[in-house]
């Protein structure tokens, strides 16, 4: 066995990696304490490992560590540099979508890519875009509000002083603290 | 309930949610310890085997493997795994290691490597010569005269009847069932079936061990239970309980499954064999062998009712098994009497179990604790002689559900594994329950328009039909007389408490509520609240996340040392202030006076004075416990379309109303809710572990063990339903558990309800669908 | 899990690409999505060689018909015009029941082919368009219709070869076309317990000129219902005719138990399904079915 280098970005750094060449990505990842991406069946089931490779969703345990040469990564860590939260998180927390948090990085991320490309998802969008994340304690109902609360923030927010129908979800997460 | 309060009742954020949604490294197995060495365990391959030889040498000498255990190498401490109060009601059936193998996966030796792949291999260089036993997979031949005996070894205690495989076995009457069912107008008699399911907690179970610079053993776990691990772990490897350390960290989600030492005993084994840090973490697979699951039950019942309703005697027995080890098997059966049979009123109750091995996947608690499996059974029966007698569903269960009031005699039959404590109804919101989930679904319209819809359709999508059901639970709200918790609280400078309990947040929000109880009892938001828990070096005892006993157990020791830290406080301000202290609260994070005079003095200055002035430290801390489990209440209803060609059956909606007492934070409260509910649709319709012939799991992967996800869940309504309940604290009873138990044969008489069938076999699959059409047809 | 690798190589040209599998031999292994080549562990390959960097990811529509790139995600094929527009769009619906998001993607059109897994959603799809395998071997290029590639579950035709591209030809001109694409899964999300997928063209009449019905799951690899597709042709479609038609291709199948279904319920499905796709191919094309 040879040991292989990889170059990759990860939340925006640029990292060299010496791997093997068949560790899987979510062990180099967490071997380099990305802790954020989490170990849940390891056969692509759970999505429990979810990071974003060149902003698309994937499951770290069904990719090789050099499959990801010269991508872009985005795990959980990345997604509030400097402590401020995606609105997606603050969304999680306002609705209570966070139970026990393991499989929380993974929803969020696909949360994310989905809204990087629907700005404005339909539910049915959303509960497709989770689809590949199973939480066992949620039910999914208020991951799937928290989704649909943070795709409105994020528009009024891009449209701050533009008038839009808003009011209805803020006022919600307002009455929900 | 009550508007004058701060911080309970409101949708606050989860005390720890913030490291959560950024994905900070809060979970067992989010460190790395240099030197951490990875432990495996070789599992059986055989349902029921002896090891005749084995031979380790070659593992021993692979490089890199630096300890191989076998049962040759460990104390022999015959024990249980079940997480429960000393002394615990299961058997002591249970080895770290042993020469008998009683299931597939069943440990056969354990190795320690300097990685995975190197554990691995060292697996396959164990050499073992097996004497195949004959095994037992049917729960029906377990107790059969001449039947191969499981557990044959001299040593295990507690077990009923070891050699006709019976591992516990209880028989409780009220009355008389027999005089009951000859009164009755209608008697209604059947058997159900239920299957093994599996808690499938996205973290996998994982444990660290490490010896710390004092030589004591550190176990940092995904569990459920510390203290109860920190005791059982002590006596297996033979260590004064001090000299071991268990910290409970984030959990992945437990759902019972962790209310057990599933990995600790070995780990710890290993950690002293090497003197290393060692990590063993089950792969998805392991979880479906060597994990626990929930226990599959034959329940027979018959009930028997007046012909205007009235039910007469209630009778219901049970064949379970508890697999290879009878972990939980007295008390999870027990409870499938005591909490289920009650919910109705009537003086003749009899209930009837035995539990069986078998050489398969071993059982355990599983939220609902054997509830799901007796609430199918009676809430089918139930919603078949409302039809039968030509009553609503509803006015059936309203005419005879438990009241206000009542005390419930057979939960004093039957306490945890021996007699229990009569269990007083103080609080009781299923009436409302029932009325406002009807609402909610549109009952009254709903039953009328599907019924006539079933008889007149002739259109082309005639395939599908849609119908509505109902069923109801109740639960506990922790153990009587045996569940008890501490806590402790501390006043820091900047007006800060570290609040310390034993109690173990699994994902639950267990941390949350008791940190809205502590802050609302000292008057300061929740900000002020540190919390830390589940860690046997530094917070006080508490029995564990289980039996709904966190919020009234835990909650109840929160507040009792929240009000004496109170009373300190109130006692230093009294000086601060010079005015009585009953002249004084604590509120808005201040201690104020309650007359005119408007004085007041922050909680920052009154801690600094306390500690450079007075030189003391505010610190109190409380043990609760309770003789009575006030139970939750629940009302569920399901509206589902049946898909007649395919047999595929879809929940549209599923409304829950539920009586929790108080809500201490309504918005976690819910999603208890919604995640019990999506548990029990995937008992109802799709989640099964199969074995094979051979007692292998057929299907232990997600791909094939089917959970619901985002695209398979209905609509759901949430509806809680408040009530005072006079032995919780600020009112609260509990969520966690109870609505795991209605939603399946909710579907189940939706069910009926679109196409005539009953069914008597859960997870109800396509093909059973079909089945019973065609059966339907034929008569 | 495999750490047992040696190497992991990344050609750049279709060239390298079949040196390496003719130097390596059964040794060699090609990775594409790695999506079942991770699940399936298999540990005899010492090498890995990733294909996703051939430009063979491409979907392309021209006068004789269609190509797609073998290494075209699934997620690609979902999103492209060109598959959204092909037969009532069935291959990009196919693609889009392949798992989660996160699998498709990765998961790509000549991996989940090669796979040969008998319930690819795909390969039903691909089979009812009459799909061909562009494969090249170091010594030699061939075409394989997809009806000839497998040979039993998990295995093909391939010997040291790899999938360059799938080319669907163009279809017959003239009169009404519909398509339908079926699936029965245990949950939204699960690998078929049954598949379906077909394609009708009618005359101006209503008559049926050209069908197909494809199956998966339902025996050892992804098969063609042929003699239900006769049944159709010449007639007029109804009620009668489309109970018939499921039935026979009841007959055509010949399913597995397993832990996922039982043989027979695959079997009756297998009529449900194209009673149900036919009635869709109809309903697009607006050919009528008489009562």
């Amino acid at each position: 066995m040879v040991d292989m280098l990889i170059m990759v970005t990860i939340n925006g750094e640029a990292k060299r990696f010496s791997i093997a060449p068949g560790d899987l990505l979510l062990d180099v990842l967490r071997r380099e304490a990305y802790f954020g991406v989490k170990r849940g069946c390891e056969t692509g089931e759970c999505g429990a490992c979810t990071v974003l490779v060149n902003g698309k969703p994937i499951n770290s345990c069904l990719m090789f560590g050099a499959q990801a040469e010269g991508t872009e990564i985005l795990t959980i860590e990345g997604v509030a540099p400097d402590g401020k939260l995606d609105p997606i998180q603050t969304a999680f927390l306002d609705h209570g979508a966070v139970q026990c948090g393991f499989c929380t990085p993974g929803m969020i991320l696909s949360a994310r890519a989905l809204l990087a490309g629907r700005p404005d998802p339909t539910e049915a969008e959303v509960r497709e875009a989770l689809a590949g994340n199973f939480c066992r304690c949620t039910g999914y109902l208020k991951p799937v509000e928290a989704v649909l609360a943070a795709a409105q923030a994020n528009r009024e927010a891009g449209l701050s002083g533009a008038r839009t129908k808003s009011g209805r979800s803020r006022g919600q997460a307002r009455k929900r603290q | 309930m009550n508007s004058s309060r701060s911080v309970v009742g409101k949708n606050l954020h989860k005390v720890d949610g913030y490291k959560l949604v950024t994905g900070r490294p809060a979970f067992t197995d989010d460190i790395h310890i240099p030197g951490m060495l990875y432990g495996k365990i070789l599992p059986s391959p055989h349902a029921h085997a002896r090891i005749k030889h084995i031979d380790t040498s070659r593992a021993k000498n692979l490089p890199g493997v630096r300890a191989v255990l076998t049962y040759k190498d460990v104390p022999r401490v015959p024990h249980t795994t079940a997480g429960q109060s000393w002394p615990e009601p299961s058997p002591y059936d249970t080895y770290l290691l042993d020469s008998k193998m009683r299931l597939v996966g069943d440990r056969v030796a354990a190795v320690a490597a300097e990685s995975r792949a190197i554990a691995d291999e060292a697996l396959r260089l164990i050499e073992v010569e097996y004497e195949i036993l004959p095994s037992i997979l049917e729960i029906e031949v377990a107790m059969l005269e001449g039947a191969p005996v499981i557990h044959d070894e001299p040593d295990s205690t507690g077990i009923h009847d070891a050699r006709h495989n019976v591992a516990g076995h209880i028989l409780k009457e009220i009355g008389n069932v027999e005089e009951g069912f000859r009164e009755s107008d209608l008697v209604i008699e059947h058997e159900y079936r239920t299957q093994r399911q599996q808690h499938c907690a996205i973290e996998p179970h994982v444990t660290i061990s490490w010896l710390d610079s004092d030589d004591r053993l550190v176990i940092r776990t995904s569990t459920q239970v510390p203290y109860h691990t920190r005791r059982q772990v002590a006596m297996i490897l033979q260590l004064p309980v001090g000299r071991v350390h268990v910290i409970k960290p984030r959990i992945g989600g437990g759902f019972g499954g962790k209310q057990e030492m599933v990995l600790e005993d070995i780990c710890g084994a290993l950690a002293l064999a090497t003197r290393r840090p060692v990590k063993i973490e089950y792969t998805r697979e392991e979880e479906f062998y060597m994990a626990r699951s929930r226990h599959p039950q034959i329940l027979t019942i018959k009930m028997g009712f007046k012909r205007d309703g009235t039910l007469v005697a209630n009778k219901m027995s049970v064949l379970a098994t508890t697999g290879a080890y009878g972990s939980h098997a007295n008390t999870v059966q027990g409870n499938t009497g005591s909490k289920v049979l009650p919910i109705y009123r009537t003086p003749n109750m009899r209930f009837e179990c035995n539990v069986v091995y078998t050489n398969t996947p071993v059982a355990g608690a599983f939220r609902g604790y054997g509830c799901p499996q007796g609430y199918f059974a009676q809430e089918s029966v139930m919603d078949e002689a409302a039809h039968k007698l030509g009553i609503d569903p509803v006015e059936l269960r309203k005419k005879n559900m438990i009241r206000l009031g009542d005390i419930d005699a057979l939960s004093a039959e039957l306490g945890e594994g021996k007699k229990g404590l009569p269990r007083h109804i103080r609080s009781c919101g299923l009436p409302e329950c029932l009325d406002r989930g009807a609402a909610a679904i549109d009952w009254v319209r709903k039953r009328k328009e599907y019924s006539e819809a079933a008889l007149s359709s002739r259109r082309h999508d005639s395939h599908l039909r849609r119908g509505v059901g109902v069923a109801c639970s109740m639960q506990g709200s922790g153990i009587a007389g045996v569940d008890w918790a501490a806590a402790s609280l501390k006043l820091n400078e900047d007006g800060s408490f570290n609040l310390q309990v034993g109690a173990a947040d699994l994902g639950t929000g267990a941390d949350t509520v008791l940190a809205q109880i502590g802050a609302e009892t000292l008057g300061v938001t929740l900000d002020k609240m540190i919390v830390y828990s589940g860690d046997t070096d530094f917070t006080p005892f508490d029995v564990g996340a289980y039996a709904s006993s966190t919020t009234i157990i835990s909650g109840g020791a929160v507040k009792k040392a929240a009000e004496k830290v109170r009373a300190e406080i109130l006692r230093i301000a009294s000086k601060m202030l010079e005015t009585p202290a009953d002249n004084l609260t604590c509120r808005d994070n201040m201690v104020v006076t309650k007359c005119e005079c408007k004085k007041s003095v922050s909680m920052t200055d009154l801690a600094y004075y306390a500690m450079y002035k007075e030189k003391v430290q505010v610190m109190e801390n409380a043990s609760h416990w309770n003789t009575d489990s006030p139970p939750p209440f629940c009302a569920q209803f399901a509206e589902v379309e049946v898909d007649r060609e395919t047999g595929l059956i879809r929940v549209l909606h599923l409304v829950t109303a539920v009586d929790l007492g108080v809500a201490i934070n309504p918005m976690q409260a819910e999603g208890q809710s919604e995640g019990a509910v999506a548990q029990s649709l995937g008992y109802g319709l799709t989640e099964e572990m199969v074995l094979d012939e051979f007692g292998r799991v057929i299907n232990p992967s997600f791909l094939d063990y089917k959970m619901l996800g985002p695209k398979d869940m209905p609509k759901l309504t949430t509806i809680l339903v408040e009530t005072e309940e006079p032995l919780g604290p600020y009112g609260a009873k509990s969520i966690s558990e109870i609505p795991i138990n209605a939603p399946a044969p909710a579907v189940a008489n939706a069910v009926f309800h679109a196409i005539g069938v009953r069914f008597h076999r859960l997870p109800i699959r396509p093909e059973d669908v079909l089945l019973g059409l065609r059966e339907k047809r034929a008569c | 899990m495999f750490d047992h690798i040696e190497c992991f190589y990344r050609p750049g040209t279709l060239r390298e690409a079949l040196l390496l599998l003719r130097k390596l031999g059964k040794r060699g292994a090609i990775v594409a999505g790695a999506t079942d080549i991770v699940t399936r562990a298999d540990r005899s390959p010492r090498f890995f060689i990733d294909v996703t960097h051939l430009g063979l990811d491409f979907v392309r529509k021209n006068r004789r018909g269609c190509a797609i790139g073998a290494a075209t995600t699934m997620m690609a094929l979902e999103k492209s015009p060109i598959t959204c527009r092909l037969a009532g769009g069935i291959l990009a619906k196919a693609a889009a029941t392949c798992g989660s998001i996160q699998n498709r993607n990765m998961a790509t059109l000549g991996g989940n082919l090669a796979n040969a897994s008998p319930a690819a959603d795909t390969a039903a799809v691909l089979l009812a368009l009459d799909a061909q395998l562009v494969v090249d071997g170091s010594r030699r290029k061939r075409k394989i219709p997809l009806a000839e590639f497998y040979i039993g579950p998990h295995q093909t035709v391939l010997n040291g070869e790899l999938i360059k591209e799938i080319v669907i030809p163009a279809l017959p001109g003239g009169g009404r076309w519909g398509w339908s694409f079926q699936k029965l899964g245990r949950t939204e999300t699960d690998i078929a317990l049954v598949n379906a997928a077909a394609g009708l063209q009618a005359d101006s009449r209503g008559r049926i000129k050209w069908a197909r019905i494809a199956l998966g799951a339902v025996g050892p690899m992804p098969l063609r219902a042929r003699a239900a597709e006769k049944l159709l042709i010449g007639n007029a479609l109804s009620e009668e005719l489309l109970a018939r038609a499921g039935e026979v291709a009841m007959g055509e199948v010949s399913p597995i138990n397993d832990g996922r279904a039982s043989a027979n319920y695959r079997r009756e499905m297998s009529a449900v399904l194209v009673r149900r796709a036919l009635r869709e191919c109809a309903c697009h094309a607006g050919i009528p079915i008489l009562d």
